[in-house]
This record gives C-alpha cells, sequence and structure tokens, in this order.
C-alpha cells in the first residue's frame, strides 16, 4: 500500500527532466549565462560574482524548474581543443544554446564555422537551437541585425528544426528569461521525437 | 532574516571544508599538499597510510587529506568518504600506460553515494615533463564525458613548479562557495 501510494506521490510530483547544452567560443559567456539562468528561475540563489567565473575545462551544471519541466545544464569548456569532447553530449541532449561573443568582431566568423560544425552532426538533427547574441551590455557590441544574418546563413544544415536568434546580456540578465521560456516551449514541442528522461531512469 | 544570518555566519567563518586528495601512487598527492600548504616542494616518500593537514586558502580553510595511492591500500579510501566537499582526482599526465587504471579508480570511487555531492577537480599533473597528455587528452582518458550530474574542472598542474595550483584552489573556493 505504502509502495502504490508513493508511486502515486512521485507521479503527481515528477517533472519532465531536459537536458540543454550550453555551447560556444571560449569567453562567449557560457558559464555567465548558467549562472544569469540559475539566479532568474532559482529563489534565494546566490549567484557566484561573474569576476570569479574563470576558464571552463571540465563541467558545470544547473538545473532550473520552469513552466513545470526542469531543464538541467550542462555548460562544457569552449577552448578549441575541448569542441572536440561536446558530440559525446549531443545524443542526450534536448536542446542547445548557443553563445556568440557579440563585442568581439574578430572572432564572429570563427563562430559562425564551429557552430555550422556543431550543427551538422547527426546526432542533433532536430534539435531546438537557440543562438544569443551575447555582452549586449557591452557598448559598440554587434547587435542582433549583424549578428542574424551571419547564422541564418546555411539553411540546409539547420534544417526544419526551431532556431532563434535572441540579444541577451547574461551579465545584467536581460533576455535571459524570454530564452529559456523559447526553449522550453520549443522542448515541449519536440518532446515525441526527443522524449523527457524520467528521473528514475537510469542512464 | 534568514538570509542576513548566513551571510554574518559566512564572514565568521564557516566550517572547515573536507577535501581528499586521491589519485595513484606517485601522480604526486603529496607534493600537491604540501606545495598548498607550505608554499615548498619537499621531498616524499610513498605515502602509507594518510597525511593531513589544514591549508587556509584566502580565508578559506581547508581540511585536506592526502591519501596513499597504492594498490594495496586503495581499497581504504573509502573509509575516508563521508561529509566529503571536494575531491581532488591527480593524474600522473606522463604515465600513459597507467591511466586506464586510473580512470578506474575513478569512475569506481564516483559511484559511492556518500561523494555524490563532492566537487570534482582533475589535476593532470606533472605537466612539466616532455610527451605528457593534454588537458582533451585527460578528459577522454578518464571517461569524464560520462559525468553527467556533477560540477567538474581539469586543470594542468605541475606540482614541482607551483603551476596551475593557484588556478585550481580559486575555482574549487568558488565552487564551494557557490554550493553553500
Amino acid at each position: 500500500m505504502y509502495t502504490l501510494l508513493h508511486g502515486f506521490y512521485k507521479y503527481i510530483i515528477q517533472k519532465d527532466e531536459y537536458f540543454v547544452l550550453i555551447l560556444g567560443l571560449d569567453n562567449a559567456g557560457k558559464t555567465t549565462y548558467l549562472e544569469a539562468a540559475k539566479t532568474k528561475f532559482t529563489k534565494k540563489y546566490i549567484a557566484m560574482n561573474p569576476s570569479r567565473i574563470t576558464t571552463t575545462v571540465g563541467l558545470n551544471i544547473g538545473k532550473i524548474d520552469v513552466d513545470g519541466v526542469r531543464l538541467n545544464f550542462w555548460d562544457l569548456g569552449g577552448q578549441l581543443e575541448l569542441q572536440s569532447l561536446w558530440d559525446k553530449y549531443y545524443a542526450e541532449c534536448h536542446a542547445v544554446i548557443y553563445i556568440v561573443d557579440s563585442s568581439d568582431r574578430d572572432r564572429v566568423s570563427e563562430s559562425k564555422e564551429t557552430f555550422d560544425r556543431m550543427i551538422a552532426s547527426e546526432h542533433l538533427s532536430g534539435v531546438p537551437l537557440l543562438v544569443l547574441a551575447n555582452k549586449q551590455d557591452i557598448p559598440d557590441c554587434m547587435g542582433v541585425h549583424t549578428v542574424k544574418p551571419i547564422f541564418n546563413q546555411n539553411a540546409h544544415l539547420i534544417g526544419a528544426r526551431d532556431i532563434m536568434l535572441m540579444a541577451t546580456s547574461a551579465l545584467t540578465g536581460d533576455g535571459v528569461d524570454e530564452g529559456i521560456r523559447w526553449l522550453v516551449d520549443c522542448i515541449k514541442r519536440n518532446s515525441v521525437d526527443r522524449p523527457p528522461r524520467n528521473h528514475d531512469d537510469n542512464i | 532574516m534568514g538570509g542576513l544570518f548566513s551571510y554574518f555566519r559566512g564572514l565568521l567563518g564557516a566550517r572547515e571544508m573536507r577535501i581528499l586528495i586521491l589519485g595513484l601512487d606517485g601522480a604526486g598527492k603529496t607534493t600537491i599538499l604540501y606545495k598548498l600548504q607550505v608554499g615548498e616542494v619537499v621531498t616524499t616518500i610513498p605515502t602509507i597510510g594518510f597525511n593531513v593537514e589544514q591549508v587556509t586558502y584566502k580565508n578559506l580553510k581547508f581540511q585536506v587529506w592526502d591519501l596513499g595511492g597504492q594498490t594495496s591500500i586503495r581499497p581504504y579510501w573509502r573509509c575516508y568518504y563521508g561529509n566529503t566537499d571536494a575531491i581532488i582526482y591527480v593524474v600522473d599526465s606522463a604515465d600513459r600506460d597507467r591511466i586506464g587504471i586510473s580512470k578506474d579508480e575513478l569512475v569506481h570511487m564516483l559511484r559511492e553515494e556518500e561523494l555524490s555531492n563532492a566537487i570534482l577537480v582533475v589535476l593532470a599533473n606533472k605537466q612539466d615533463m616532455a610527451g605528457c597528455l593534454t588537458v582533451a587528452e585527460v578528459h577522454q582518458a578518464l571517461g569524464l564525458d560520462a559525468l553527467r550530474d556533477r560540477t567538474f574542472q581539469i586543470f594542468k598542474t605541475s606540482a614541482v613548479r607551483g603551476e596551475g595550483l593557484d588556478q585550481a584552489m580559486d575555482w574549487l573556493s568558488n565552487a564551494l562557495q557557490a554550493r553553500k
């Protein structure tokens, strides 16, 4: 009887779990973005001081609850030699947030090439993509109108998946909320193809 | 109000963080411990048993346990797992032959329930040696891509030269504070 009730209780409170990759070149602001997302969606969360965030060589994780689902973030290192590790996570993720440093004009083409390599992976086909033109707080950075045409090329690689390009500032938190809510809608729509992982499932 | 309390408690110095330094024998664990504590490279002999020292880094107090890494004493690591806040896992980046064994020990260790909340720092040590593994190679060789629910970070270090340890401790103290 207890098992039955307990099972029912768990069924009621259980949230669908989805996994979101945060990718982009090094120094694009991925970890800062993760901290901003945690701050926005977790009550009483005290974010790490952005000035103390260092280059990631490894993995940062985060969990947030939004609109009835739980998002688990995987924030990976973006340095060139670490990009070869990204594809290990592709098959299991439900969405990708790709972060671009809008203030770094010199590397935007490198970022675009990395982006193309990423979306060409068959393991990511159909996965919703949120591209963020980050660091909008920096004066003189590229706006959405400049970044969008760059990333909208190669329609054949993007295919029929959901894709959105938004302006954000992970530092001030602007645009974080809208982006994640858009992504959650897409993930839910796409859940027929990429079903959520239940908490009790073992990997 | 509660937030205010915990803020002041934080100022007064919270409890000591408990950190384990683990890894195969000869990886450089004891050298790292004493480099952190006294800032010098000491001559070490293979540790049988453990060394424990209090290390203060930027006003944070750590109780650091360095456990012997030889095959026969690795089974005893688990006796120390309780209440551990972080694990510093040291890898000899120049020892390509035994990186597989190092991986197995790491995987085995991370399965332990008692360590499920511990933060992991991997030190790719001995980066001063020629032909050593790069960070990406260490990542792959240790199978770290299989870790999906734990924050971790890899650092290149050379304990004898004292390189990389500051960055690692910096990151670790931030990660520990953020987790509170």
